[in-house]
């Protein structure tokens, strides 16, 4: 941008209000938070004590009940849902970077935009509304001998709930790559013998596995950290890691407990996306060198 | 099978996996609409039997609802300015020198949107508490300023770093000071990435719960917060108008993205987490 500058110390200055935010607010309460969950936890106070000293039994705790379960839950409902929202994600993402009509490619990017744009909460509630158990859907889930309050169907809603968050994202990250291949290559396939659906699946799908593995990535990430969805939808049923930090902050009040949660949530949560983005890398390597 | 065979048969299964997708999609919040509508006073089968305005009556005549909006409007607004001001300095100073350690600082800057938001709420809540941070407006709005900043230097850096260093040579070639040439050259030129990160910083605000379930206090409150304990204490469809009446606020927010700036360059720059 600007290459010879007089006075760089004071264009360095203007990064000193968001450093200061990044400091404040993200960098001193992450270490807070870890020193609270090293804090024994006594009934009666708010927070540990900090005059106690310093003790592991919080994380010691994690090992038993509510956290693995919670655990379990999270990465099983968040796996299915981000599985099956990169499968759906391909077909509509290859419309609508391949589409030949601008109006259909238009209108579809901008219904998955419309989708982002409104959040999390106004979705979940939507979804509660439509397949919740005393909704709409209540005599045709009856009518095929599905419970709606049993645990399978509500775990089923969550996952949906989490899918619909993460279809049109997967969606908008996949059309930037299929957009970067180029269409002979699929012809040429076709015009050496093979199907169109064996050149999809041998050249489009292994060209585009980085924006594939980055589109996974998003929605696990996502689902992991998921709060609201499970609040909304899981009707105090099924519980996710966040929902549980929660607890532990407005129920029972164990915050060195919760903090514990949450510092072992933001672990799996950075775990997840390093190695996730180390595959990514490898994979776009890879294909550099062949 | 024959090879033709194969292709109808997979085509015909890919059309219907993205046809129930895009019901999937649609559906929950067509029925939300119609619902809205309903002249019933309990959630019963589709379609409603008579249509009536009651729901968003009661909404619009709802004290906590509407306390809920107006601190969730006037919280956005402020997070929306300090974010853009702190994220776009801060982008112009990574994209105006090439020095060892930006790329590091940029993930560093981006590294909010990977950590947990219930994390981020507890901690704030633990620290603002330690510091006697204890009212619930300044303590959303520190929630909200973290959430929201990454998206404002994402969005800012990378319209600021696809402005060809030429246009400004070229004002300065011609008399323009280092400082007139980035105000009324480069500035402009980023200005569409720039409005993005500040559209999503308001978006990230106005849809907040997980950080904001932590920082509210018993007077202060957003409100996506008064909607979630609404949604808790009992059914009701007045939700339903709520939400409603957001879409169309969306919508109309969607409409003037898309004649100032053109929707998918606007998402391009900014959707990825």
């Amino acid at each position: 941008m600007v290459r010879q500058d007089e006075r760089p110390i004071a264009r360095f200055a203007l990064s000193l209000p968001a450093g200061a935010i990044y400091f404040g607010l993200f960098l001193l309460p992450l270490a807070v938070l870890f020193i609270e969950s090293l804090r024994p936890f006594e009934p009666g106070f708010v927070g540990g004590r900090p005059d106690a000293g310093f003790t592991l039994e919080n994380y010691v705790g994690l090992l038993s009940g509510s956290f693995s379960a919670a655990l379990g839950t999270t990465l099983r409902i968040g796996l299915l849902a981000s599985l099956a929202s990169v499968i759906l994600a391909l077909p509509l993402a290859h419309v609508c970077a391949r589409s030949s009509s601008a109006r259909l490619t238009a209108l579809l990017i901008g219904l998955f935009v419309l989708l982002m744009f409104l959040g999390v909460l106004v979705r979940a509630y939507a979804l509660q509304l439509t397949l919740g158990a005393v909704g709409p859907m209540r005599p045709v889930l009856l009518s095929l001998g599905i419970a709606p309050t049993s645990r399978a169907y509500i775990e089923f809603v969550v996952g949906a709930g989490l899918l619909h968050y993460i279809l049109p994202m997967s969606v908008l990250t996949l059309i930037g790559p299929l957009r970067s291949i180029h269409p002979n290559l699929h012809e040429s396939a076709q015009s050496l013998g093979a199907s169109a659906w064996m050149a999809h699946a041998t050249i489009t799908l292994p060209l585009c596995a980085p924006g594939i593995l980055t589109a996974f990535l998003f929605s696990f990430t996502f689902s992991l950290s998921a709060f609201v969805i499970p609040m909304i939808l899981g009707s105090g049923r099924v519980n996710f890691v966040s929902s549980l930090v929660y607890t532990r902050f407005s129920e029972i009040a164990n915050y060195p407990s919760g903090a514990a949660i949450s510092i072992g949530l933001l672990v799996l949560a950075l775990a997840i996306v390093a190695l996730l983005s180390a595959l990514a890398r490898r994979w776009t390597s890879l294909r550099l060198h062949v | 099978m024959s090879k033709r065979l194969q292709d109808t048969a997979w085509r015909a299964l890919v059309l219907l996996a993205m046809g129930l997708s895009l019901v999937f999609l649609v559906a929950p919040l067509a029925v939300t609409a119609l619902l809205s509508f309903d002249s019933r006073t309990f959630l019963g089968p589709l379609p409603p039997p008579s249509l009536s305005f009651q729901w968003y009556e009661r909404f619009f005549s709802d004290p906590v609802l509407l306390q809920g909006l107006k601190t969730s409007l006037l919280l956005a607004a402020l997070v929306t300015t300090v974010a853009t001001a702190a994220g776009v300095a801060i982008s112009i100073v990574l994209t105006s020198f090439r020095f060892r350690g930006r790329e590091l600082i940029l993930s560093f800057l981006l590294s909010p949107l990977v950590v947990p938001p219930v994390v981020i709420g507890f901690g704030l809540l633990l620290y603002l508490s330690s510091i006697g941070a204890v009212d619930g407006f300044v303590r959303l709005l520190c929630g909200h300023l973290i959430l929201a900043i990454p998206y404002v230097v994402r969005a800012s850096v990378t319209s600021l770093a696809a402005v060809n260093p030429i246009y400004a040579d070229a004002a300065m070639s011609l008399g323009a000071s280092e400082r007139a040439a980035f105000w009324t050259v480069t500035l402009p030129l980023a200005r569409s990435g720039i409005a993005a990160g500040a559209i999503f910083s308001f978006a990230v605000s106005m849809d907040d719960v997980a950080v904001s379930m932590f920082l509210t206090d018993s007077r202060t409150y957003t409100l996506p917060v008064a909607l979630v304990s609404a949604m808790r204490a009992n059914f009701d469809l007045t939700i339903a108008a709520a939400t409603v009446v957001f879409m169309a606020i969306v919508a109309v927010l969607m409409l003037v993205i898309d004649r100032t700036t053109g929707i998918t360059n606007a998402f391009r720059s900014t959707h990825q987490r």
